[in-house]
């Protein structure tokens, strides 16, 4: 009772924070993230703890398989982490396996939310507007990309670790619970397939330069195409591919890409404007 | 050039080792990592259009567990620099790029594989107490693996690949470029298929197909058509947002 309580500072809590981008620097098949976890760690218990033997109990419950989406949404673990270390440093009876199932109980439902959030919208949203602009010679385009996706992911991933500091595993309870974390999800996920809807259009840059010759004209088959329905090949092949990705491996519906692509573009059927 | 191989050979190094991802989150990218390559190898603005080519086939891949359907770090660095080093449009990119990506599977499989080394070393470290040693397994080591697995591949790519590259592209005839050039355009529609897979509810796919005829039709570009999905989105959560208070109203 006595003892003065160990706090961390804001301080302390940024640089556990910003270590958390270390997770996967040693990534690797057997323990994923665990290494970089424990050296997120490191500063925590340096400050929390005087004496070796202290830190060495408190580091070694860090060792055990851990992956989880580490940079929008994960971070929410990182919080709750330096959360309990400080309850601990202060007496709370936590034990290493508690604070262990507290973390792997989490680690796959934030995996699964900030996939979504990180690969499934922010990336496909900027990289389709950046890879757009880009293509046109436009330098924006990357630059939008990098500080755009940086902005999102700082932001996000530091107001979700300051609320597993704050709130603990109930924080993520309620969120899971509540449908609104669903919805944002939907309506962003509008805006990425309107986007890439958009570039199915513009990027799948395919033509055909068909022309059938007769005594008085030619007939230009893309001519047709423009007229009567734009973009009817890029939709096709579209959905062809669509087609084939829930059939067959990537590395396989690329191997057909190829194939079916050099053939059919040797034989004059369809081209690309260079 | 020997400047130009060192700076493309340490950006193939970090876009694999992530030493901090509120740097090289986005190295992942070619976006991005081709972006730095085209810069470092002091021609942007043709690296750059081939960095976005070879993205537009990744739009969709989702790398999650550490497993990962072809490398895109590997594609984004390797194909950027094989493009500016034969001179080659950068529509080609993309066709150079997939090549790298399905070999870049392999070297990915052994960076994670050898990197497991490091994790009882820091666990040894950790038990004597030497949390120093524990932060120097995170780091060090792994920097010298990618460096072997990536960073070398591309210096020598860099440093020697240029003659070779420039004659290989001038001895391919013309038909089979177009015909390579085909491919890289159907490629985007590989990435937007994988996308569909990953977040097209069906309930949300009709929105796939306003967003193309948006640009079919009325030949929106990119970014109206983003600040057009925001409106739509906006007014959908407004409208469609279930109030619990008022159907309790309407029930009494």
């Amino acid at each position: 009772m006595s003892e003065a309580t160990k706090t961390l500072t804001k301080g302390d809590l940024f640089k556990h924070f910003m270590l958390g981008y270390s997770s996967e620097t040693a990534y690797n098949y057997e323990r994923l993230q665990a290494l970089g976890r424990a050296n997120a760690s490191v500063d925590l218990l340096n400050k929390l703890y005087d004496t070796k033997e202290e830190k060495i109990n408190a580091i070694q419950k860090y060792f055990v398989f851990f992956n989880t989406e580490p940079s929008f949404i994960g971070t929410v673990i990182h919080g709750i982490e330096a959360s309990m270390e400080e309850q601990i440093a202060n007496g709370a009876p936590i034990a290493d396996d508690e604070f262990n199932s507290i973390r792997t109980g989490l680690m796959g439902p934030m995996a699964g939310i900030g996939d979504t959030v990180s690969q499934g919208i922010v990336y496909p949203i900027l990289a389709g507007i950046g890879c757009s602009l880009a293509v046109q010679g436009n330098f924006a385009g990357p630059i939008i990309f990098e500080l755009g996706y940086k902005a999102i992911m700082l932001g996000l991933g530091w107001y979700m670790y300051t609320l597993g500091y704050k709130q603990g595993k109930t924080a993520i309870i309620n969120m899971l619970r509540d449908k609104t974390l669903d919805r944002i999800t939907e309506l962003f996920s509008i805006v990425g397939l309107m986007v890439v809807g958009s570039m199915a259009f513009s990027r799948v840059a395919i033509t055909s330069p068909l022309v059938w010759q007769f005594s008085e004209s030619a007939f230009k088959l893309q001519d047709a195409f423009d007229m009567l329905f734009p973009g009817v090949l890029p939709l096709l092949i579209t959905m062809g591919v669509w087609w084939l990705t829930k059939r067959f491996k990537p590395t396989t519906v690329i191997a057909i890409i190829f194939a079916v692509g050099i053939v059919l573009a040797l034989l004059g059927v369809i081209t690309t404007p260079l | 050039m020997l400047l130009k191989a060192i700076l493309v050979a340490l950006i193939a190094t970090c876009s694999t080792w992530w030493f901090s991802h509120s740097i090289t989150r986005t190295w992942l990218y070619p976006l991005w990592s081709g972006f730095l390559v085209a810069l470092a190898m002091g021609q942007p603005l043709e690296g750059m259009q081939a960095a976005a080519y070879i993205n537009l086939a990744y739009l969709g891949w989702i790398t999650a567990g550490g497993t990962m359907p072809g490398n895109l770090m590997v594609a984004g660095v390797f194909g950027t620099a094989l493009t500016l080093l034969s001179g080659a449009d950068p529509k080609l990119a993309v066709t150079f790029a997939v090549p790298f990506s399905l070999l870049g599977i392999i070297s990915w499989q052994g960076y994670m594989t050898i990197n497991a080394l490091w994790v009882h070393r820091a666990e040894k470290y950790a038990a004597e107490g030497n949390l120093q040693g524990v932060r120097m397994m995170n780091y060090l080591p792994s920097f010298f693996v990618s460096l072997l697995l990536n960073g070398v591949p591309a210096f020598i790519l860099v440093y020697f690949g240029g003659d070779l590259a420039t004659r290989l592209i001038n001895s391919v005839p013309q038909p089979v470029i177009n015909a390579l050039a085909t491919v890289g355009a159907i490629m985007p529609a590989l990435g937007i298929a994988m996308l569909l897979n990953y977040m097209g509810k069906p309930k949300l796919i009709p929105f796939f197909f306003l967003g193309f005829f948006l640009a079919a039709y009325l030949k929106l570009d990119v970014m109206a058509i983003t600040i057009f999905a925001a409106v739509i989105a906006v007014v959908m959560y407004l409208f469609f947002t279930p109030k619990p208070k008022d159907t309790e109203v309407s029930n009494v």
